[in-house]
């Protein structure tokens, strides 16, 4: 564990990478199908959301705005432009949820929401989400959290062999499916909230993009209490799972800060074995166990001697810490985009929260980078290398079937950081 | 100090089309059913291309976090490209409670010791306007201090579209820059370009040509801009308004206020590109000025017209259709048209009332001006037997349905379809889609459909 350096704070943000809790919100909530999530603000933040998912997806995204002006900031409490957003979206499409989130701009201006909301009567989850606290992670876990509290029917018993999965939002479609697949092998039946991996994992059909496409089922949210286990996965979606068990005491919790890496993938081995009674998991587990093994051993030379900054949400940056020193990668930076009681285990030297700026000043630290899209510059003036993992990224596409976790994704993960050093190194003789 | 702009005078320009028919047909909004960028994005975009100078966001993190180098707009500038860095003061809780304004003047503080700008544009935001921060104090105080212009701009996004912010953005370099410096030199043939933006270089497809013509651009507004540059645009002999009616009410002024007249014309296509060349010789009003641009017309044409002569057979009988927003609902027509390739059906849902006049001019009476081109679109592939579609990536599951070749239109933010040269790019892209045997084979069925 390393020093969580706090410097006197800057007056400003240089080449941020944090990014708004209503992004994270909006996009909690395209893992529901047939959703709308509807942005309580001006137009510019639902637009800005939108253009943003879209490149990182390259999927049509569903969004809404109330369309907050200046004369309804000052005049209206939010119950005109909610009221007609709800009624203006339900004249065209009969979305099964409207996932109502604030913003800086009307939590500013202190609109009631929960109060709009008791007066509607459309179903709908309202949550306060400003984006002048907390950030991307912070903002899908209360949107989580809030679908859990004001749709989940409290239960008494539960159904055995049902399993809820709780995924903080920096995992991809991908590793979400790759997930709720783990699971299922050891016999349990898994359900995700939110649920890209049927959403936004881009496939072929006809997607209209008025309302989200894929997803968990409204219906499904509603059961969610009856299910045997929880399992929260990144500190950020543990008071979720507090929140599923409030619905059911009954129910069994089980939370991993990440699950990248050998020794996190045990773990929820170890876990799920005990709650199946399996005496050995299935024999593809047990097959890819043993490649990882392979994997660590192929990359460690590799990346034993390269020195990374890795910067990312909070519950990413721990994973992925993890997984590379497991090989020795030295983490000489880790760059959290918030605050997060997770910084004190992340394994790195240091470990700061803040910006690119911050990246740029340490640069002499480190070779290669595992950031979003936005470190490329930097990469590129100061020649390191780069491996692009995190929101937003642009530049590349494929991001929704980016496989990092458990046994399986940890190979490629490993290989692939192994060869960008690699890469790196032989640029750097040129 | 910057006079802050009257909103409801920009609503309403006069030299805008639809101003005898229309009453606030710019600002629009209906709540759940909008979509489109706020005004914030629109003064983002008429500004950020200055790369010597720092744009500084002042308001939370969704405004500049999720919009920072979004867009292509490569710059000249040997210095730091300060339009691709991303500075915001990122407003918390505590400042929406106690005022944002120290912070301000502290980030500004930061700013000026570190990246030594030329200017410093600080933006307003929804939150901050709505706290009171008085931006313009801040600016005056700070602009004393440092002897550098330091521009408020007032678009927080909540007063309306991203038209309307783009005007806003002009209204902030006008009070604030143009008419601040002398230009070292001036000629006879000096000109700015307002509203060009050089997305993906478009404006070096022609800045060469008008060099050529001795025709020099003084300022733009903002693509490769300078600081400098704009703060002596007055001394112009004429606005050319390239693709972009938001800026039109700044050139309105510049002419009450400098005399600078002005034209509006677009550098997509060959014969956009020839016919506004010539504009600009004729309203510098020079006769040796007008021969020699008639001369390099002619040879760029013909130069042009080598060039596309392999393409020619390919693209004989072709169709196409076209659905995009705004200018590009013509202006990318004509660039087809240019190709040989008949543009049968075209979307005006987003277009301006100029710019569905111009739509109409270039498809003839036959062409097709869709409104509701998502619902449409099958059914005009069916009728007019099209064998391309150029549309944004929802389009493309019709075009595979279809069994018809398709164009990302928002390739173009990826490389420039402007000038001459930029016939040529596209003109290998419709090449390389119609000739892409991808389209026919994602549209096989699987073995378990029958």
């Amino acid at each position: 564990m390393g020093e969580i350096i706090r410097k006197p704070r800057k007056p400003l943000q240089v080449n941020p990478i944090k990014l708004s809790q209503p992004m994270g919100a909006a996009l909690a909530f395209l893992g529901v199908n047939q959703c709308m999530p509807l942005m309580h603000g001006a137009l510019g933040c639902a637009s800005f959301t939108k253009v943003f998912l879209t490149r990182h997806f390259c999927e049509p995204i569903a969004i809404q705005t109330t369309a907050v002006t200046d004369v309804t900031a000052i005049l209206d409490g939010g119950d005109y432009n909610i009221a007609e957003s709800v009624k203006n979206i339900t004249t065209k499409v009969t979305p099964q949820l409207i996932g109502l989130h604030t913003t800086g701009l009307t939590e500013t201006k202190g609109d009631d929401i929960r109060g709009v909301a008791s007066r509607i009567d459309v179903p709908l989850v309202y949550v306060n989400t400003p984006d002048f606290e907390g950030g991307l992670e912070s903002g899908w876990a209360l949107a989580v959290k809030a679908m859990i509290r004001q749709l989940t029917a409290p239960a008494s018993q539960v159904q055995p062999r049902r399993l809820t999965l709780l995924p903080h939002v920096s995992l991809q479609p991908i590793e979400v499916e790759k997930l709720k697949e783990f699971v299922a092998l050891f016999g349990f039946e898994a359900w995700a909230l939110p649920d890209l991996s049927t959403s936004l994992d881009g496939y072929l059909g006809e997607k209209q993009g008025s309302l989200s496409s894929g997803g968990i089922e409204v219906a499904d949210i509603r059961s969610l209490a009856q299910s045997q286990i929880v399992v929260s996965i990144g500190e950020s979606m543990r008071g979720c799972a507090e929140a599923l068990r409030e619905k059911n005491p009954a129910m069994r919790h089980h939370h991993f800060p990440h699950l990248q890496g050998l020794a996190a993938t045990d773990a929820l081995v170890a876990m799920l074995l005990e709650e199946s009674g399996l005496e050995q998991p299935p024999a593809s587990v047990v097959r890819w166990r043993k490649r990882l093994q392979d994997a660590l051993l192929d990359t460690h030379f590799a990346l034993g001697q390269t020195r990374f900054l890795v910067a990312g949400e909070p519950d990413q940056l721990a994973g992925v810490c993890q997984a590379l020193g497991e090989a020795g990668g030295r983490v000489r930076v880790a760059i959290a985009t918030v605050e997060s009681p997770l910084l004190e285990q992340v394994v790195a030297e240091n470990i700061l929260v803040g910006d690119l700026e911050d990246a740029e000043h340490l640069v002499d630290d480190y070779d290669l980078m595992i950031c979003n899209f936005h470190g490329e510059a930097l990469a590129r003036r100061h020649h390191k290398g780069l491996m692009t993992r995190g929101f937003p990224n642009w530049e590349q596409i494929g991001n929704q079937l980016k496989n990092d976790l458990l046994y399986e994704g940890s190979c490629y993960f490993l290989f692939e950081a192994a060869n960008a050093a690699e890469e790196m190194r032989r640029h750097r003789k040129d | 100090m910057a006079k802050k702009p009257k909103i409801s005078e920009l609503l309403d320009e006069r030299a805008c089309a639809h101003s005898a028919t229309k009453k606030s047909a710019c600002n629009t909004q209906t709540p759940g059913a909008t979509t489109g960028g706020c005004a914030f994005e629109g003064a983002q975009i008429a500004l950020f291309p200055f790369a010597d100078a720092a744009h500084l966001v002042h308001g939370p993190i969704t405004c500049l976090g999720a919009s920072w180098e979004t867009r292509a707009t490569p710059t000249s500038h040997t210095g730091r490209d300060l339009t691709q860095m991303g500075f915001t003061t990122a407003v918390t809780t505590n400042d929406v409670v106690f005022g944002g304004e120290d912070k301000l003047r502290e980030a500004i503080d930061y700013l000026m010791e570190h990246y030594a700008p030329a200017a410093i544009f600080v933006y307003a935001t929804c939150v901050t306007a709505l706290i009171g921060d008085d931006i313009d104090a801040v600016c005056r105080q700070a602009q004393a201090k440092y002897g550098i212009p330091m521009v408020p701009v007032h678009a927080p996004g909540f007063v309306g579209s991203k038209n309307l912010g783009s005007r806003l953005g002009g209204e902030a370099a006008l009070a604030s820059l143009v008419g601040t410096l002398e230009p070292e030199t001036t000629t006879p043939f000096d000109i700015n370009l307002i509203g060009e933006y050089n997305v993906t270089g478009d404006m070096w497809q022609y800045t060469p040509l008008l060099e050529e013509l001795g025709i020099r651009v003084l300022a733009t507004l903002s693509g490769d801009g300078r600081i400098p540059a704009i703060r002596s645009a007055h001394r112009a002999k004429l606005n050319v308004i390239v693709c972009a009616k938001s800026l039109i009410s700044l050139t309105r002024k510049m002419q009450e206020q400098f005399g600078i007249p002005f034209i509006s014309l677009s550098f997509y296509g060959k014969r956009d590109t020839s016919s506004g060349l010539l504009a600009i010789a004729e309203a510098l009003g020079d006769t040796e000025l007008l021969a020699r641009t008639r001369r390099l017309i002619a040879r760029e044409e013909a130069a042009l017209d080598e060039k596309l002569r392999p393409y020619r057979a390919l693209f004989q009988g072709k169709k196409a259709i076209l659905n995009t927003g705004g200018n590009k609902s013509w202006s990318i027509a004509s660039a087809l048209q240019d190709l040989g390739i008949e543009v049968v059906a075209t979307s005006v849902r987003k277009a301006t009332e100029a710019d569905r006049e111009k739509a109409r001019e270039y498809l003839g009476e036959k062409g097709i001006l869709m409104t509701n081109p998502g619902a449409e679109q099958a059914r005009i592939i069916d009728q007019t037997r099209a064998d391309l579609l150029l549309a944004g990536g929802r389009s493309l599951y019709t075009a595979i349905k279809k069994r018809i070749a398709f164009i990302d239109v928002n390739q173009e933010k990826k490389k420039s379809y402007g000038g001459y040269q930029g016939l040529l790019n596209l003109a290998e892209d419709v090449k390389n889609a119609l000739e892409n045997p991808v389209f026919r084979i994602v549209a096989t069925r699987a073995p378990w459909e029958k």
